[in-house]
């Protein structure tokens, strides 16, 4: 039976008639057209279906969109304000952190996830809150790069 | 039915979805629809399962939405810590970590930071799996269960839980609501040491939990308890191992022993050879450490 639920994404209000067997990942890609969060092996292992749930990252493969409600959803699609790329977003271009793309908006996530709750990590922090999110073309070493960039820039403009 | 490549769906089985708001609630869903129905909190396990269509319950009896249970409190009595805790709100209280550091150890080992935001250490007890790095700690802290169902509570020792494989005594209609665990004794140190897989979730081959505990004069195992995960059917206490030790002087080639006996007491279920011989590596490193962490030792002193 379809259970009427109302969601937050990207600060946006969401009414809509589902299974409870939807999972988050379900519900972004499909009904809201969110394909920014992909979906890759589905059973918790890699990361790239990564969101922000009230600011921590979580796995929307393995979260009942029901369970999501009341809650702040943060996808990549609300990284970037008002046209203008996040930092994390412009470091990981300026420094090659994108091969194939696919692992990239869960990869963002988790990084901003981090520098939010911690603005100078160190590099082995960095590796830590990523240590979730499978990056199959093996670029962890400009990923890393990119967020302690970041996170060095922000403490510079302090 | 259509199967993936990756031998498992995609999408969930169907069931019938609940989200009750107080533990009596709970129960009497869990008494009405009893082996039909299974309870959901950080689901990274349960939900796992479903997709891969190794159960598909009817029901699925979602209690996060239940306030209050997701507390980690600490007196006199030692730690409660509540069925909707998350494994990184463990790993990351400080009293968790200055008191009961194995254990904080132990649940920032498991799985992924997402993975960590997400499961509970109550839903690593209840899955009741031969691997659970939870349970090591929570053996040699001789944890207690509060289990609760609509006929009242019962409180039961942790090591009386684990009856096989992914078998425990919790009945259909009860509900894990708490983990209580007695703050260690004085002179006592302990730490949680693992090998893994190399996967992506690294699941844990051999986990080794000690606690031991120093008689006033610093040279004396008073007392010891090891507590290992997935070298059995389920989670054990190595009580030969920590026969050996009580009493005796902690040295090398006791420790040595030690950990021999510990590797004897196992029964894996598979790559036996490997996991008794990381057993015997694991349980001498965790007896040293466990040794060396004895902290607000009278005198001060190193230990070793």
């Amino acid at each position: 039976m379809k259970q009427l639920i109302k969601l937050t994404v990207n600060g946006e209000s969401y009414e809509m008639a589902i299974e409870p067997r939807m999972t988050l990942l379900d519900v972004l890609r499909d009904i809201l057209g969110l394909t920014g969060t992909k979906s890759g092996c589905s059973i918790g292992n890699c990361g790239s279906c990564t969101v922000l749930l009230d600011g921590k990252p979580v796995l929307s493969c393995l979260l009942l969109a029901v369970e999501a409600q009341g809650k702040d959803i943060l996808t990549i699609e609300g990284l970037a304000q008002n046209g203008q790329l996040h930092p994390l977003q412009q470091a990981f271009i300026d420094h090659g952190a994108i091969q194939c793309g696919f692992c990239t908006p869960g990869m963002l996530l988790s990084a901003k996830a981090l520098l939010d709750e911690n603005p100078s990590p160190s590099e082995d922090e960095v590796k830590e809150a990523i240590s979730g999110n499978l990056c199959r073309c093996t670029g962890y070493t400009n990923i890393v790069k990119a967020i302690l960039e970041v996170a060095q820039g922000q403490k510079e403009a302090e | 039915m259509v199967t993936s490549t990756l031998g498992y769906l995609l999408t969930l089985p169907r069931f019938n979805y609940s989200a009750p708001s107080t533990v009596e609630e709970a129960c009497s869903l869990l008494s009405k629809h009893k082996s039909e129905a299974k309870i959901l909190a950080g689901g990274t396990d349960l939900l796992v399962s479903m997709k891969k269509r190794k159960i598909s319950p009817r029901y699925l009896i979602g209690i996060k939405a239940i306030p209050g249970l997701d507390y980690i409190q600490f007196d006199q009595d030692g730690l409660k810590i509540g069925a909707l805790a998350t494994l990184r709100s463990i790993a990351s209280s400080p009293v968790v970590k200055d008191k009961f550091g194995l254990l904080a150890a132990a649940c920032r080992k498991i799985g992924t930071p997402q993975v960590r935001n997400m499961a509970t250490l109550a839903g690593n007890v209840c899955q009741a799996g031969p691997s659970q790095d939870g349970i090591p700690p929570l053996l040699v802290l001789e944890a207690r269960l509060k289990l609760v169902s609509t006929r009242g509570q019962r409180i039961i020792p942790i090591d009386q839980f684990f009856k096989g494989p992914f078998q425990s005594a919790l009945e259909d209609n009860e509900l894990l609501t708490e983990i209580q665990i007695p703050t260690p004794p004085v002179r006592s140190g302990g730490c949680y040491r693992w090998a893994t897989k190399i996967t992506a979730i690294d699941e844990t081959l051999v986990g080794v939990a000690v606690l031991i505990k120093s008689d006033p004069a610093g040279k004396l195992c008073e007392d010891v308890r090891i507590g290992l995960c997935s070298v059995a059917p389920s989670p054990i206490r190595a009580r030969q191992a920590e026969e050996l030790l009580r009493g005796r002087r902690v040295k090398d080639e006791l420790v040595k022993q030690a950990a021999q006996v510990a590797a004897g007491e196992t029964s894996p279920r598979s790559r036996a050879d490997y996991r008794r011989c990381m057993t015997l590596l694991l349980v001498e490193r965790a007896l040293h450490e466990a040794w060396r962490n004895i902290k607000n030792f009278p005198s001060g002193r190193q230990l070793l």
